[in-house]
């Protein structure tokens, strides 16, 4: 624990640390917006069309650069530059589709591939030339936090915190534009200059983070906080802190994790190494997004699994019940139970005991199994449903009486005792179904 | 063709010698009277024209489809798979063709599968899980790729390529890649088309539009690893795209647009060379090749973005 809190206290260490989780919480921020507008891809694209920018920032205040203060010009003049080009990314999207006639996922792509490729080009002239602002360049592909200091902190915090403070100043606007587009119009809202902006706080982001996530990776900062956080809640606001959190302990899980991971493999080679941050915090969002995926309440896929499973078993137990009530009423045997309900014997073993656990059902004394009274009121109760809305359909809806029975197997387990009222009365509280069948009358209070 | 001779007599020449000089090697091929080794620039041409081939044909098919992005998500992908590959074969010297395929292979299928698991299973939107996919799987090849070699910097020259290191055995890589799509996409050109254009009558004729799906990834996944030595994993994307978006600029029949797309391709390819040639011996220019031939797709495709726009523009007026 006490490595951990040394990471804030540690004058080397703190810079990195804050400095990332920063990041993360701005691209956390914007990746909410982007992802409900279902645009998670352009931060993709942007973040690679900021290369050739950073590279040309670079050599712009490279003349410049001596002493003490050259580390905080150097940010700045990739700031300046990644967003320059970043900007010509979006335009060139723009261009593609509104020009070219290019479907937006080829134009992304197309964009994506052409600026990272012409800055890979400018890279490698500047290889054997410049070899000292080479290696500065090529950290901004997977991000290395390592050599942030204090002062960059607070350049990146207060980009951080105008992000913020924009997503803040035009939450309703961005709301409404988000969940309704055509209402937003009709409330006078400018759609195309809320759209600038979100694209802006999106270049912002991207600009911002790829010092300690990179070039290449930036877009999973975009994505994985806000689908984890998505898991969670439905409320906009609460998404927002959600994500923002879910960024910041990426952000720090990730950087902590690169540093003593480079650590330890500088002390079994003896050499140096800086293991790039992008990928360590990338690992780490995503490690929470597919624990959201899979474990969030409600949403959850193994909670979703689990209900499914629970709310087939209780169909088929239903169906095994109301098998027995109707072999007592027509006499059918029950070993042909399995065969008949088309389920293995074991499943029906299991069935049977868990519903003699229960107390619906218990031994007779031909050896059979028999139906107890709650068991019995029960399973008349699911035949009555069954029943009822056979009626219903035939009655109400005009369905052939031969086409009734296969939707009746299903919404007997459905109806909740509400709409089985109202069908009751609907149908005149009704004695036979249109099969002739006896629908049993509604008899005690059922759970 | 198996060693590379130490003269070069492509060295010093500017971009219309090395042209010439081209010419004059084949005309000797075709006389016979060739030495029986490639040299460097000649070496980085095929292998180039190749890559340039399998994209290009892959490419209109991902564009036609709409998959532009999973080819996105997979060129990131591919880095994992040849990383697990280069371990389990436990070499650090150039790719052996079946761990490579194998890799190939899984990581079309993997990334695929994730993809749409992430979507079905979670109710993810689709353009998310590909982006979560693909920079998880990204990460885990950069990490490992560190971890194993010890060493921070070959991430950074698997996204960048080098062609100046290239062997035969590369080449013979990417021969084997450009034959096995151009075999693919000649024998199922029926179901492709028919799956790309109508998804109805593919389900009434019995063709899985899904198994295409997987089929085209695996071969987009293919070409990536075969160009990842010469181009990177990360440029091919432009290889893939550049070439079928200039041709599909040009022309609306499936036969032209291939055919218009490899030539668009493997034209830039000897471009790219040819200038990169050009800048070294004229201005003292080291740069990455592959790099130079990414900017020449793009050039190609403005030029005939212009062309068909000033087309349009005049007709109009006329």
């Amino acid at each position: 624990m006490q490595s951990l809190w040394l990471y804030f206290t540690d004058p080397v260490l703190r810079g990195p640390t804050v400095g990332c989780m920063l990041m993360c919480v701005a691209a956390a921020l914007v990746g909410v917006l982007v992802l409900l507008r279902k645009q998670s891809l352009i931060g993709e694209t942007l973040a690679h069309a900021t290369y050739p920018g950073v590279i040309l920032g670079v050599l712009a205040v490279a003349p410049w650069m001596q002493g003490e203060s050259s580390g905080n010009l150097l940010a700045v003049g990739v700031l300046i530059g990644a967003s320059c080009s970043a900007l010509a990314g979006l335009w060139s999207i723009e261009a593609l589709r509104k020009y070219a006639g290019i479907r937006s996922d080829a134009a992304l792509c197309f964009v994506l591939a052409s600026f990272f490729g012409v800055g890979l080009t400018m890279a490698s002239r500047l290889q054997f030339s410049h070899t000292r602002l080479y290696v500065q360049i090529q950290q901004y592909l997977y991000g290395q936090a390592a050599t942030m200091t204090d002062q960059h902190v607070v350049l990146y915090a207060l980009l951080a915190l105008l992000i913020a403070i924009l997503v803040v100043l035009f939450y309703k606007e961005l709301q409404v534009i988000t969940f309704d587009r055509e209402f937003a119009k009709s409330l006078g809202v400018p759609t195309t200059s809320i759209d600038n902006v979100l694209f802006l706080l999106v270049v912002l982001a991207v600009v911002v983070g790829i010092r300690s996530v990179g070039v290449v990776l930036m877009s999973a900062m975009l994505i994985a906080p806000a689908a984890a956080a998505r898991q969670f809640t439905n409320r906009l606001s609460i998404l927002l802190v959600l994500a923002s959190a879910i960024g910041a302990i990426s952000g720090f899980l990730g950087n902590y994790l690169a540093s003593e991971l480079s650590v330890l493999l500088v002390a079994d080679t003896g050499g140096s190494l800086g293991l790039p941050t992008g990928p360590m915090i990338v690992l780490v969002a995503t490690a929470l997004t597919v624990l959201s995926l899979l474990f969030a309440p409600e949403r959850g896929l193994l909670l979703r699994l689990w209900r499914i499973a629970r709310f087939r078993w209780r169909c088929t137990s239903e169906n095994v019940l109301k098998n027995i009530w109707r072999d007592q009423e027509r006499g059918y045997r029950l070993h042909d139970l399995a065969r008949h309900l088309d389920m293995s014997r074991v499943q029906l073993q299991l069935i049977l005991w868990q519903l003699k656990g229960q107390g619906w059902i218990e031994r007779s004394k031909r050896g059979g199994w028999q139906l107890t009274e709650p068991g019995r009121v029960w399973a008349a109760q699911i035949v009555r449903l069954h029943r009822l809305w056979e009626l219903y359909l035939t009655d109400c809806l005009g369905m052939g009486v031969e086409r009734v029975h296969r939707s009746a197997e299903e919404m007997e387990h459905i109806i909740t005792p509400e709409i089985e009222e109202r069908l009751t009365r609907i149908l005149d509280n009704p004695t036979t179904d249109p099969h002739h069948q006896p629908i049993p009358p509604r008899e005690g209070n059922l759970a | 063709m198996t060693a590379l001779a130490y003269f070069n007599p492509y060295s010093g020449l500017n971009f219309f010698g090395v042209m010439a000089q081209l010419l004059s090697r084949l005309g000797q091929l075709v006389v016979g009277s060739a030495e029986n080794h490639l040299y460097s620039d000649e070496l980085q041409i095929l292998v180039l024209m190749g890559v340039a081939l399998s994209s290009s044909l892959v490419g209109t098919f991902l564009i036609l489809r709409r998959m532009a992005m999973l080819a996105n998500a997979l060129s990131h992908t591919v880095l994992l798979g040849i990383v697990v590959a280069f371990i389990a074969t436990g070499t650090h010297q150039g790719l052996q063709l079946v761990p490579t395929m194998l890799a190939a292979l899984s990581m079309g299928v993997i990334t695929t599968f994730l993809t749409q698991l992430l979507t079905r299973a979670t109710r993810l939107q689709e353009d998310a899980s590909v982006g979560l996919v693909f920079t998880s799987l990204f990460s885990m090849g950069i990490v490992a790729v560190t971890v194993w070699t010890r060493n921070a910097h070959i991430g950074t020259e698997a996204v960048m390529g080098n062609v100046d290191a290239l062997h035969a055995a590369d080449l013979k890589l990417v021969a084997v890649v450009a034959a096995v799509n151009i075999i693919l996409i000649w024998m199922f050109f029926k179901e492709y088309t028919i799956t790309t254009f109508d998804a109805g009558l593919a389900s009434a004729l019995g063709i899985s539009t899904v198994f295409f799906d997987y089929l085209l990834m695996v071969q987009a996944a293919a070409t990536s690893i075969g160009a990842f030595r010469a181009v990177g994993v990360l440029m091919v994307l432009a290889f893939l795209t550049g070439p079928a978006l200039s041709a599909r600029l040009l022309t609306h029949r499936l036969s032209h647009l291939l055919v218009l797309a490899c030539a668009f391709g493997m034209s830039a390819a000897l471009f790219g060379v040819a200038i990169s040639r050009h800048l070294l011996s004229v201005y003292g220019l080291a740069m990455s090749t592959a790099g130079i031939t990414v900017v020449v797709i793009v050039l190609q495709f403005l030029a005939v973005l212009t062309y068909t726009r000033t087309r349009m523009v005049l007709a109009r007026s006329a």
